[in-house]
Order: C-alpha cells, then structure tokens, then sequence
C-alpha cells in the first residue's frame, strides 16, 4: 500500500494536457483511510467517501456529458495539488545543464588531435530538417534565431547544393569544434541525392558549394572535386535526420535506400547516428516533457518503430527539436541539441580511433 | 517559507546515481513543519518509502548526509541505508552504506540502533547529529561524533516498485563493479606468455558481437561508445575481420584483452561467415581489418594472409554470442553449423564460453549472488539447451545484457559485462596453462598446427 497513484501515464498526461500543470498526489482514499469526512460537499457535486458514491446533479452530469445518474459508486478517490512544471527552480537546473553542455562543446577536442574540426554529414529524405538542424546549431551557439539555411518545404529539396558551415562561438569568437555539411534531401526514385556522390562525400573529395545533379554524379575533373582529401577533408560522422512524425509514412523504396546508403557508410568505417526532429509535435508530448524526452512512453514506442523499421539500435537514436518557427531560444531545446551534438562528436571519436594507425600516419604526414 | 527543496540539480543528480531514476516529493522540511521528530512522524507516517537529507557545513562544504528508509510490507522494521555526498570542486560523489537496524522515536530524538549500539540520531533540541565511529568510517567523513546540522527534510520516493531490492542491488552492484574494474585492468595473462589475450566472438547475425565489444568499450571509458557498426538487417552488418584493443579510460593505457569481431554465421549456405576460415582465424592466420567473403574463403596466397603466426597473434578463446530469445527458434542448419565450428575449436583445443545476450531481466540474473548468474530460473531452459546443443559446462554459459538501448551506464548491467569477462580471461588462462611446457615445444605446437 504505498501513496501512488493508480492513472496510467496517458491518463495523468491528458489531464495535464488539460489543464496544464503538473500533480503532486496528497491523498489517497485506500492508503489514508476512507474517512468520514466528505471531501467536497456541494449540492452540484458531492463525494461520499464512506458510502464511496459520487452524487452529481442532473445539470452537472448533463454538461460533463455523463450517463443520466444520480449517485455513482466509485474504487478509489485521489487528490492532486497543481504546480507548475516548469517553475524556476526547474528551469535554473534546466540553465545549468545547458551550461554545463555547453563548457564540453568548448573544451571538447578531437582524438588524438588529428583533426581540428569534426565533420558531420546530414543525410536523409528530403524535407527531414536537415537544414533546419543546421540552423537550429547556429542559433544555440549565436543566442538568437538564425536562418542562414534556406529551409521549406518542397518536394524536390530546398538545398541544391553541397553546403559546409563551420560555427562560431558568440562568445569568444572561436570557431567551435565541429563543421555541419549539409547534403541534398534524399528522394524517391531519381529524385533527390544521387546515391554515387555519397562515397565522394564521405571521403572528402566534394567541396563545398558543389551543384547537386540527381541525375550525375560528380567525376574527377570538376571545379569542386579534390583530388587527393586529408584526413580533416572528410566526414568523421553522418547522422540521419528523420522527422519523427513520418516513420511511419516512409515508402518501402525509401527504406530500401537508407538501408543501402547505411551499408556504404559501414563500408567507408563511418560511425553513424540516428537524429529525429520534430519531437515537440508529437501526441501529447508538450513542452515540458523536453525536459525528460527520451522517458515519454510515446517517444519509447516511437524509437522501437525506428528500430524495427530501419534497423538502427536504440542507443544511436537521438531526439531533437529544431527551431523552425520560434523567434526567441527556449533553454529546453537548447539541451536536447547540444546534447545530441555531445553524442555527435563521442561518435567521431569513436570513428578516429578505429583508424587503421598507418592510414592516419600517412594522412597526417600528407599535412 | 514555503514548502519548497533546498536540493540543487547537482545534488538530486548525486542522490539518483545511488536510487536510479527516482522523483522525490518533499513531505517535511524542519524549518517549516517544526523541528521536531513527531512532527516529522505526523507528516510522514502512511507515505511508503522514504528519504531522509540532513544538510550541515563542514570546512566550508556544503555537505548532506542521510538515510533511506524503505517500507516495503514489514511496517516494523523499516531497511535502512545511510549515504553521505560532498561537493569537491564540482565533482560529488556519493558513499553509501546498508545496515539493519532498529528504530526509537522519542519527543526529543531519533534514534537507529543496530545491534543494541546506538549508531545515528537526531537531536534537534540543540540541532545535533550523533554518528558512530564504524558508520563515519564507512561513509568516509572526517567529522567529530557530534556536530551541528542546519536543516532537515524528509522526501517520498517515486517512480520505483521495488525499492529494497533496487537499491540494495544498486548499492551493491556499484561495489562489485569496481572490484571487477580494478581486477580486470591489473590482469595478466598466465606467465606472462603472451601479452594480450585474444576473444574470438562468434555467432549467427544479430546476436550481439559486435553490440558486446561496444558494451566492454563502453565500461571501460565510463561513456556509452560506438565504435563497432552494430543493427539489424538482413545480413551480417560487418563484414570486416576486427581485432579491437580495449583502453581503459583513466590512464589511456591498453588492457591485457582484445576482443575479436567476425562476421556473423548465416543460416542459409553461401551467406555470413565461410567455415572454412574459421580454422586459418582461430590460428591467428587473418589479419586485423581482412574483409570477409562468403563464397570464398581466405587461402594462403591471401596478400595479407599471416603464415606462421606466433601463440599471441592466435585466438585464446572463443566466445558463442547467442540471442537468449532465439536458442529455441535456431533452425536446424545453424544449429549443424554452430557444431562444425565447435568442432573447429575444439581440435585446436581452445578455451570456450558460450555468450547469452539480450538477457532482459537482469536484475533477476544478479538477484541471489552477483556471480553466480544462473540461478534464474527463466534463463535455465536456455542454458540447458545450450549445454545440450555444444556441450559446454554450465559454469562456462555466461549471459550479458548488452549497451544497445540506453544511453547512459547502469552499474547492473556492468557487473554482467565484467563478470563475464572475467570468467573469459579465466578460460583464456586454463588454456594458456594447458599448453606444453618448454617454449621449443610451444615452438613446435605452432609448425604443426
């Protein structure tokens, strides 16, 4: 017999949902005794909690859209006190976290220094939220919204070109450690990113600002094609960018071609990860479950899907919320971003350190 | 003054590495509800399991202390454990220690006896904690017996069903693994003969070879890693021969194991690992990165192919990473070709372990002793199987729960890991002792092979 309460999950969600705050149990009818007391009196709505009825009123019952009944007996009766969730001693922890992010980003340098900056490929459908990640990185770091990626949503992919953004620090002006590149949108068909230029990418052979074709690869000769890459040319993780809400809608074509694409990242000794945007739209998710995201039952379930469809563990899946249409930053999702990219840079060096020792040498003398 | 935690983030993240992913509610807060124990008793009595945080200042720390009270059904005498946390220039750490004993609660004390020794109380008449000489010991203060706390405040645990057993498992566990981390990074193979010992993990696609090397890794560097490309598809997601040294992440020194990644065996014929190359992989003939073929096997003309391999470039022991959820859906051409390969390994006369993952409920696995591992009563028809199908002792079936969900490190499931690396390294070491004695002869037991 403990003080818990008996609501599911979704239950206490819906009516948080409703009327937005958090509930803190106090009493329990069963644990505290079913007292003789009545706990709320009224001629509209009563509680009998030695009778263990409920008495409504015939308008009450009328305008909640209740069965037509005069008392109904109930199991147990429960009672909350409200509080907000998101109350200041929660969002200094939530400030301080982001801090504390925030020092690692900067502190942060790559294995071994081989290289200086990270490179982290984007790739995924098109309209994913690639671009918009690449935004939303920027504004975290700048303190203010950004939109330097042209993003929206077509059908074709916003970003025709190969684009590389290195980021700096608002506050002291350095560059940070890592470099986004962000790819053209994969498509249905011929649609989209030509599967061929990806080994190209990942190798570093592909400059920035390189015109996409879906319909040509790139071959050496072009003006954007290097010769001969370094190893601080090439990509040291990709991530896939999915919105959450569209797993379920990805065509069998599609997921035929993630799974080909992610065999050719495996080839290449890439360390990949999983990045699903748009978390904050999903059912029942609100705010201030960012704060706790990756313990919402329906984010859980949502990862599992992820995981059977595409086959990626559930340990390289990470959650993101872009910004897309706020004009001021939220603490909130700050976090989840930086803490997304923290995983992001744990990966290359998972990558630079399972580099062959006399690959890197020769690369590093090559510098 | 309202009823509201003094504790900051940093602290409530101290107290949840020893209790898990609780919430706790505040119930009494001294300065507030009266500094008084029956107050707290009034405030706190019917309210299940809980917390007790007493905050006091030493050398100019902030420091807390307290105990937790559990109540599961015995009402009388509640288990109790009592921790104690610094700050120390941002880092805190917890220490924690379980006793069993009684309870007094009079108008002016609150008193735990254990033993008829008076071992902790609470004295607010003069706002004094008393603390037993054995208990400050294992709690590592450096205070005298008697001292000033500034406040008090009683918590309710939620989010746990268990919470005896989770936090004594906890408790424990976090012990037990540094035992094991410590045993292990000090380990050296038998006599010195070779300096690394080499696991092979073999077994059918997906069952977890290469998730295992990324949990060792992930153990050893104190952060989930992934350095091994690990999923499902339909078949094997590597393809490369990997030989991974492990690095401990304190010192960035080498530890005495490697583990050793193949592709995985596939059920039909012509896909996943060749058989063929098992025996030339087990002699150390195949070099790290060689990229496996499934039509064709490796051959001495191989560019790369090692000819005479040394007794530490060959494979010490073999490790059988199996899904514990599918032992009794193998379909019959596995389970022939699992046998071939044992087969393999047993002509070279290789120490061997068989690997269960995915092994759900490991709380249950640890729950009586935290080696032994197959008490489990859900886990021993599988065990018993594989004793059938490979005829491996029992003692030598190990099961692991894998790094392949989570994103953070759970000390339950280190234990696993650890222990049953451990008991690979011991395979590993019979079997380096079990080779001829001279070093000509070792020398010879190499040409033959």
């Amino acid at each position: 017999m403990a003080v818990t309460t008996c609501l599911t999950w979704m239950q206490e969600k819906i009516l948080q949902n409703h009327f937005g705050g958090k509930f803190n149990l106090l009493y329990k009818a069963s644990v505290h005794k079913f007292s003789l007391e009545h706990l709320l009196q009224k001629y509209e709505f009563g509680i009998d909690l030695t009778g263990r009825k409920l008495h409504i009123s015939a308008n009450t019952s009328k305008e909640l859209g209740l069965l037509q009944c005069e008392s109904i007996s109930f199991e147990e009766c429960e009672v909350f006190r409200c509080e907000d969730i998101l109350n200041k001693r929660k969002m200094e922890e939530v400030t301080e976290l982001r801090e504390s992010l925030w020092s690692s980003m900067r502190t942060y340098k790559p294995y071994g220094d081989l290289v200086h900056q990270i490179r982290i490929l984007l790739l995924g459908p098109i309209g994913a939220g690639k671009s918009s990640f690449v935004n939303s990185v920027k504004s975290v770091f700048q303190g203010r919204v950004v939109h330097q990626a042209l993003v929206g949503s077509d059908t074709t992919g916003i970003s025709q070109k190969y684009r590389t953004y290195s980021i700096k620090d608002e506050k002291d002006g350095n560059s940070l450690p890592f470099i986004l590149c962000d790819s053209l949108g994969l498509g249905e068909e011929e649609e989209g990113l030509c599967m061929d230029d990806i080994p190209q990418i990942l190798k570093g052979h592909i400059s920035d600002r390189y015109q996409f074709n879906p319909m040509k690869p790139i071959t050496p000769g072009h003006d954007n094609y290097v010769d001969s890459p370094l190893l601080k040319d090439r990509i040291h993780c990709a991530a896939f960018v999915f919105n959450v809400n569209c797993i379920e809608y990805l065509s069998d074509e599609m997921v035929a071609k993630i799974r080909r694409v992610r065999r050719k990242l495996i080839e290449c000794g890439l360390v990949h990860l999983v990045l699903l945007t748009h978390v904050d739209s999903m059912d029942l998710i609100t705010k201030d479950d960012l704060i706790d995201i990756y313990r919402c039952p329906p984010v859980k379930s949502q990862l599992e899907a992820v995981h059977k469809a595409l086959g990626f563990p559930l340990s390289d899946i990470l959650l993101v919320s872009n910004y897309t249409s706020e004009w001021e930053l939220d603490p909130l999702k700050d976090n989840l971003i930086l803490f997304a990219l923290r995983h992001m840079l744990g990966a290359a060096d998972d990558f630079l350190e399972d580099l062959p020792l006399e690959e890197t040498r020769e690369m590093l003398l090559a510098v | 003054m309202a009823v509201t935690t003094r504790l900051t983030w940093k602290e409530e993240k101290s107290l949840q590495q020893l209790l898990g992913n609780v919430s706790l509610r505040l119930l009494y807060k001294s300065r507030v509800h009266g500094d008084s124990p029956e107050n707290m008793l009034r405030k706190c009595a019917l309210q299940g399991s809980t917390i007790t945080v007493i905050y006091f200042h030493n050398s100019q720390q902030d420091c807390i202390l307290g105990y937790l009270t559990v109540i599961d059904y015995d009402f009388i005498k509640p288990k109790v454990f009592f921790y104690s946390s610094f700050e120390k220039d941002e880092t805190s750490k917890t220490k924690a220690a379980c006793l069993n004993t009684t309870q007094k609660i009079t108008d002016e004390e609150l008193t735990f006896y254990s033993s008829d020794n008076k071992i902790f109380s609470v004295i607010p008449k003069n706002s004094r904690l008393f603390i037993h000489d054995a208990l400050r010991e294992r709690l590592g203060l450096n205070l005298y017996r008697d001292f000033k706390y500034s406040e008090w405040k009683v918590f309710r645990l939620e989010g746990i069903k268990d919470v005896a057993g989770y936090v004594s498992n906890r408790t424990r566990a976090t012990e037990r693994r540094n035992e094991l981390l410590e045993d292990l990074r000090a380990y050296k193979p038998y006599a010195d003969l070779v300096s690394e010992i080499r696991i092979l993990l073999l077994g059918p696609v997906g069952s977890g070879k290469s998730s295992f090397f990324n949990s060792v890794k992930s153990v050893f560097q104190g952060h989930v890693t992934r350095q091994a490309a690990v999923g499902a598809d339909l078949t094997s997601i590597t393809e490369l021969y990997r030989v991974y040294p492990i690095k401990d992440g304190e010192d960035g020194k080498s530890l005495s194991f490697m583990l050793c990644d193949s592709m995985g065996l596939d059920e039909k014929k012509g896909a996943g690992l060749c058989l063929d190359d098992i025996p030339y992989i087990l002699k150390g003939c195949i070099p790290d990165r060689y990229q496996f073929s499934p039509h064709k096997p490796v051959t001495p003309s191989h560019p790369t192919f090692i000819t005479s391999p040394s007794l530490k470039e060959r494979i010490h022991c073999v490790a059988y990473v199996l899904d514990i959820n599918s032992i009794s859906n193998l379909s019959s051409n596995m389970v022939a070709k699992l046998k071939q390969v044992h087969k393999e390994v047993l002509n070279c006369g290789i120490a061997h372990v068989a690997l269960l993952t995915k092994v759900n409920n490991y709380d249950e696995v640890l729950q009586d002793d935290l080696l032994n591992m197959n008490k489990s009563m859900t886990s021993k028809t599988q065990v018993m199987n594989i004793q059938r199908m490979l005829n491996i002792p029992i003692s030598n079936i190990l099961m692991v729960e894998n790094y392949a969900s989570e994103l953070t490190l759970n000390p339950l499931k280190e234990v696993l890991i650890l222990s049953v690396l451990k008991q690979m390294l011991r395979a590993a070491d019979d079997f380096l002792q079990d080779l001829p004695e001279k070093t000509d002869e070792i020398a010879n037991f190499q040409l033959c092979m």
